[in-house]
């Protein structure tokens, strides 16, 4: 463990330091990025003021489970950008020989050779809006719920490097799954709002199929005192674990398969 | 220290159809072509030893080094490397061998080279003391220092196979994986690489598998070769083995009136020869003749051309280790 930490330090020391290479580009990211995110909230709360209530829901209950949503998202951002590249052009090109000739575990290292600095961005707003909502809630946060809340989140994220790294794994067959991939992500959207306001198939399909419910709005109602404890933490974990088991089995079995590229 | 046993490896694609309709049809057809690129292949190597690996593009080179390496899983068959089956051990594998894959770089590319090394070492968990002495001798070898600061990107060619070569080097490895390490270099660079090749396994007695297409790589650095093509080997054995076997081949080149006038097959009749012994072909209006010194004197050969045409201008040669491999290539000559 201690291993992997420093390893996982030292290899995104090395990519900080590439970004700092190209330091123009560095620093234009950097203002376009606080612009993005400045115009993201203005946004968001032009249109939640006009939209007092929604379904039985109150105005700073949809902005919390809007917020909550940010943070698992914004975590698996951090780390797992890669598996986007991976999905692209790793396979396609035969750039992921690389991570098969360390010794190191190649998932592992495949996060560890690149982070996304936008997904500070992501969970900055997320810790805004989620307090914003708290403040205005009368909301009971004892013990439990604090330990709820991270371990909620954190299951969030292991969902959402899961469902990418299932999608992503294709590409071991498929050579490029980006936009698959793509679509699959895009599904978490319809996760940040109450989803009682969706139809019964929708529900399902992202409950059981891809479980993006379990990244925000499950774990969300349960702060909100609309769910069990049982369903929105410990369901929660329990499709972390089993998703991560089903990806990482799928990418095992992708590592067999994998064909490199010709010279 | 390396036991290759009996590999095959086959590749599937789905069959694809030429053109814009060729490739919509693609997308819904499951038709597959197999292609085997690694046919039943078997070979051991010792330790310390330099085996070069070299056939036709496409033959199988990449392949067989992809398995050993671990990159790729063979289709059937077994690899053991310092006892380890590497496809399926790949961590630990990992501990024991280096790669250099000419083509493609594996240092950081944004960062300057000494960046490269400094995470190697952690990778590979390298100790202060192994690390700098290590360090000296790779830079004194491969003469790193003058590019150390310099970001991998604005090497040059030469620059980059040689700090390639040394982040292969820095954890020691048992076995050393050289997939066309002096490709694109010019003369005088790639004197030095050999050089550094040479000296890294006398130093560490490191069993060195190089592929190449630059024959001169392998008369400078290798007692054995292994040939292949088509996935299938060809020839196991010694440089010199090849040398004196066709070592007694002489090459006519000949300046005639008319270089068409004489013919193999007269000759070849005569003293039954086959076309291994005597051949010959006019390349820009010169008449070029292979013969076997030891089958049909020089003499003769020229007495007929004497016979049939005016000479102008002639030289002899030994013919080209180059040559001959070529010939294995095309299976011109009979290996058994």
């Amino acid at each position: 463990m201690k291993r992997f930490i420093r390893l996982y330090t030292k290899l995104s020391a090395q990519y900080l330091k590439t970004l700092l290479e190209y330091r123009t580009d560095f620093i234009i990211g950097l203002i376009a990025f606080f612009f993005i995110q400045g115009f993201g909230i203005a946004f968001l709360f032009m249109v939640f003021q006009n939209i007092p209530n929604l379904n039985g829901w109150s105005f700073y209950e949809v902005l919390f489970i809007y917020g909550f949503a940010n943070l698992p998202r914004a975590l698996d951002h951090l780390v797992t950008d890669n598996l986007w590249i991976l999905a692209g052009r790793i396979i396609v090109r035969g750039e992921f020989d690389k991570y098969l000739l360390r010794p190191m575990n190649p998932l592992f290292y495949l996060f560890a050779d690149r982070f996304q600095p936008d997904a500070f961005g992501e969970l900055i707003v997320g810790i805004l809006l989620v307090v914003t909502a708290l403040t205005k809630l009368s909301l009971h946060i004892g013990l439990i719920e604090i330990v709820g809340f991270i371990i909620a989140v954190l299951a969030g994220a292991v969902i959402y490097t899961s469902i990418k790294l299932i999608f992503a794994s294709l590409a071991f067959w498929m050579k490029r799954s980006q936009s698959i991939l793509f679509v699959a992500y895009q599904m978490a959207n319809f996760t940040k709002y109450p989803m009682t306001i969706y139809n019964k198939v929708i529900n399902i399909f992202l409950t059981f199929i891809i479980p993006f419910a379990f990244t925000a709005f499950i774990p969300a109602s349960w702060l909100l005192g609309r769910e069990s404890f049982a369903y929105g933490v410990l369901a929660t974990c329990g499709v972390a674990a089993v998703f991560f088991a089903g990806g990482y089995a799928l990418w095992n079995a992708g590592l067999k398969s994998y064909e490199s590229a010709g010279n | 220290m390396i036991e290759v046993r009996d590999i095959i490896k086959d590749f599937s694609s789905v069959k694809r159809q030429p053109g814009l309709m060729g490739s919509i049809k693609t997308l819904f057809s499951r038709e597959y072509t197999h292609k085997r690129a690694v046919d039943h292949m078997s070979f051991s190597v010792d330790r310390g030893e330099v085996v070069g690996y070299i056939g036709p593009n496409g033959a199988g080179k990449s392949t067989t080094i992809k398995m050993m390496t671990g990159i790729l899983v063979p289709t059937s068959g077994n690899i053991q490397v310092d006892g380890i089956t590497p496809y399926e051990q790949r961590q630990k594998n990992a501990m024991n061998i280096g790669v250099v894959f000419g083509q493609r770089t594996q240092l950081w590319w944004d960062l300057p080279v000494r960046e490269t090394f400094s995470i190697l070492k952690e990778i590979y968990n390298v100790n202060d003391a192994d690390y700098k002495k290590r360090m000296s001798f790779l830079g004194e070898v491969l003469e790193l220092e003058p590019f150390l600061a310099t970001p991998v990107r604005s090497l040059s060619l030469g620059q980059r196979m040689r700090a390639d070569l040394a982040a292969a080097m820095i954890h020691n490895p048992k076995v050393l994986y050289l997939d066309e390490p002096t490709i694109g270099l010019d003369v005088v660079v790639k004197e030095n690489v050999r050089q550094a090749i040479k000296q890294l396994n006398a130093e560490f007695n490191t069993t060195v598998i190089l592929t190449t297409h630059d024959l001169s790589d392998i008369e400078e650095l290798c007692k054995r070769i292994i040939i292949i093509d088509n996935g299938r080997k060809v020839y196991d054995g010694t440089l010199a083995e090849i040398k004196s076997r066709f070592g007694t081949m002489r090459r006519l080149e000949l300046k005639v009136k008319n270089p068409y006038a004489f013919k193999a097959e007269p000759l070849r009749a005569k003293y039954g020869l086959s076309g291994d012994e005597l051949s010959c072909e006019v390349v820009d209006g010169q008449l070029n003749i292979e013969l076997d010194r030891n089958r049909i004197g020089i003499q003769e050969v020229i007495n007929e051309v004497l016979a049939k045409t005016e000479l102008v201008d002639m030289s002899l040669f030994e013919t080209k280790i180059e040559e001959i491999i070529k010939k294995i290539y095309r299976n011109e000559v009979n290996m058994e």
